[in-house]
């Protein structure tokens, strides 16, 4: 199979984990590339599984999901060549002194093969990646004994430096500060309009790249809305999923949904 | 200073010693140091335990006339192979407490086995199978030396090579995998020579020798030193000195040079802790310095700040 058109795509996707529980089912969607896609819904919507799944991380139970058309299981190999991917921080161990530079070289050396060694490029790329996100003064720094905003713009900056057509994001902006946000949320708006590359990033505010986003991918174990930011951010979607206290505001021509834990405060 | 040298020139065994502790620091600061990264540190007692099993197995299958080639190290190379396994696959996905809990329950299994099969073996042999815990490193032959050598080599060739992708599975399993690395392969690979060199170097050296070498100073250079090759070197020299100096005061009074080495090595443990402690209070009494010169200078915005932020006002 070649690559196609469509970026991102799931066959009636089920995904469960061994100790039976149902984190996905009926899974069906189909989204065109090159894009910005946001994945949102709640906290146990089954985001991170959706994109473990779709890198073939996790096994689906049921369903196929496929990126640029390649089959999660199957072709897994064509998928991750492709893919530069920031998991959760919480899933990154603290326990190793790995300088900043090292975790950010660390997204190019993963492509090559042993002894991966790092050229200059290798550290050029890095560092300059390093400098979109703010950091490079930190360069070399122990990673572990940063902030947790300092680290997530570290692992975006590890992600801006790889190679790769898709850069697949797990809540980037978790735990960060407004200013840390916009950092990451401007860098990534200038590296995917000035390369070639698509984003997905999970989220649970779509607020801060609300206008950066094309299509969102609205979740609750199953897909409860696909489509542009504005028709997303639909009063009766939103409650289904976020509860009534879910409202929507418009604001510079968007629509913008506040729930309590986004709260207003940050779009007034 | 000569006298020392001229001693050492003049008697095999320190000879043999010397350079038994030299190879186990080897061991110590490739394999050492990956485990406590890994946050793996119990699964050298557990390793090595685990080998008594197998052992005890070599033994039974020996003397019952089962398997009369099967050499008792064998069954200890089998036994640590397999704690490591069962490790590495409840490790898959990355987390390191369900790998602790995997050493635990294999350790365990391998020590039941060991028990249950010293009732089926003459009762003559069984201090055998527990010597396997206690050899010594003043009681090196050559044979053990040469063994030794190769084990460390052979670890010190493969951590060389491959200690990127063994520090990337330990920061990054998933992120890894997702970039193409086989980063399953490298995680069994690290389990499986670190098993396989702690229950040789527990052979020729002794199980106390082996735990307080392999954990204690990798430990101990994780909680201060701030790189990884800073750590791997940390590890060798604290590993070297705490053994050199169980050798020496093992000539000047009556004492077990593993004994000496093991709690010097426990002690650079908790030297780091403190030296770890006091830089942290140095950093948190530079920051409230800073605090309090920010809130001491009279700034006239205070004033305006302190009245638009109060509470209530926000909606
Ligand atoms: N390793 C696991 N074993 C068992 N169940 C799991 C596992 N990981 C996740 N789950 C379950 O699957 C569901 C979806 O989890 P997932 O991590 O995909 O949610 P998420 O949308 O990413 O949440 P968050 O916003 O908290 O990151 C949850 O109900 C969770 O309990
Ligand atoms: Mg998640």
């Amino acid at each position: 199979m070649t690559e196609s058109d469509i970026l991102f795509k799931s066959e009636n996707l089920w995904v469960k984990y061994p100790n039976g529980e149902v984190a996905l089912h009926d899974v069906d969607f189909e989204i065109e590339g090159p894009s910005f896609i946001a994945v949102i819904g709640p906290n146990g919507s089954g985001k991170s599984t959706l994109v473990k799944t779709a890198l073939g991380l996790l096994k689906p139970y049921r369903g196929h999901i496929s990126l640029f058309g390649f089959d999660s299981m199957k072709e897994t190999g064509e998928i991750r060549r492709r893919v530069r991917y920031v998991p959760q921080r919480d899933r990154i161990d603290l326990n190793i002194p790995m300088k900043v530079i090292d975790i950010v070289l660390m997204g190019r050396l993963l492509k090559k093969s042993p002894p991966r060694i790092a050229s200059s490029k290798d550290k050029r790329l890095s560092m300059e990646a390093l400098e979109k996100v703010n950091m490079d003064e930190l360069w070399k720094r122990p990673f572990p004994e940063l902030s947790g905003g300092q680290r997530q713009r570290v692992l975006v900056a590890r992600a801006l430096a790889s190679e790769g057509q898709l850069l697949l994001l797990d809540e980037p902006l978790a735990g960060t500060d407004v200013e840390s946000q916009n950092m990451i949320v401007e860098a990534l708006r200038r590296y995917h309009e000035e390369n070639d590359v698509s984003v997905i990033m999970v989220t649970h505010d779509l607020n801060p790249v609300h206008t950066l986003v094309q299509d969102v991918l609205l979740l609750q174990n199953t897909v409860i809305g696909v489509g542009t930011p504005c028709s997303i951010m639909d009063p009766e979607l939103l409650q289904k999923v976020y509860g009534p206290d879910a409202r929507v505001v418009e604001y510079a021509g968007h629509r913008y949904c506040v729930t309590r834990d986004s709260g207003i405060d940050r779009h007034a | 200073m000569l006298e020392i040298i001229e001693i050492i020139l003049t008697t095999p065994f320190l000879q043999r010693a010397l350079i038994g502790a030299v190879l186990v620091a080897l061991v110590a600061s490739s394999s050492g140091t990956f485990l406590v990264f890994r946050g793996l540190s119990f699964m050298t007692a557990g390793v090595a335990h685990a080998a008594l099993g197998g052992a005890a197995l070599g033994l039974f299958l020996q003397e019952s006339g089962l398997i009369p080639w099967f050499d008792p190290i064998l069954g200890a190379l089998l036994f640590a192979v397999f704690v490591a396994l069962v490790t590495g696959y409840a490790g898959e996905s990355g987390i390191a407490q369900k790998m602790e809990v995997a050493v635990g329950v294999s350790f365990a299994l391998s020590m039941s086995i060991a028990v249950f099969l010293m009732y089926y073996i003459p009762p003559t042999q069984v201090p055998q199978i527990w010597g396997y815990l206690i050899g010594d490193i003043l009681l090196l032959d050559n044979f053990d030396v040469v063994m030794l050598a190769l084990t460390a080599l052979t670890l010190v060739i493969i951590t060389a090579v491959f200690n990127k992708e063994f520090v990337y599975v330990s920061v990054d399993m998933e992120g890894s995998l997702a970039h193409g690395m086989n980063a399953r392969a490298y995680h069994y690979l690290m389990l499986i020579t670190s098993a396989l060199a702690i229950a040789l170097a527990t052979k020729a050296v002794g199980a106390i020798l082996v735990y307080a070498i392999l954990v204690a100073p990798a430990a101990a250079s994780n909680e201060v030193l701030s790189s990884v090759r800073g750590v791997v070197l940390g590890v060798f020299v604290v590993a070297l000195l705490s053994e050199l100096a169980g050798i020496a005061s093992s000539f000047a009074f009556r004492a077990s040079p593993s004994a000496i080495a093991g709690i010097l090595a426990a002690m650079s443990y908790v030297v780091a802790m403190q030296i770890k402690r006091h830089r942290e209070r140095i950093r948190v009494s530079r920051q409230t310095e800073m605090k309090h010169s920010r809130i001491d200078r009279p700034f006239p915005e205070d004033k305006v700040v302190a009245t638009a932020g109060s509470p209530g006002d926000d909606e």
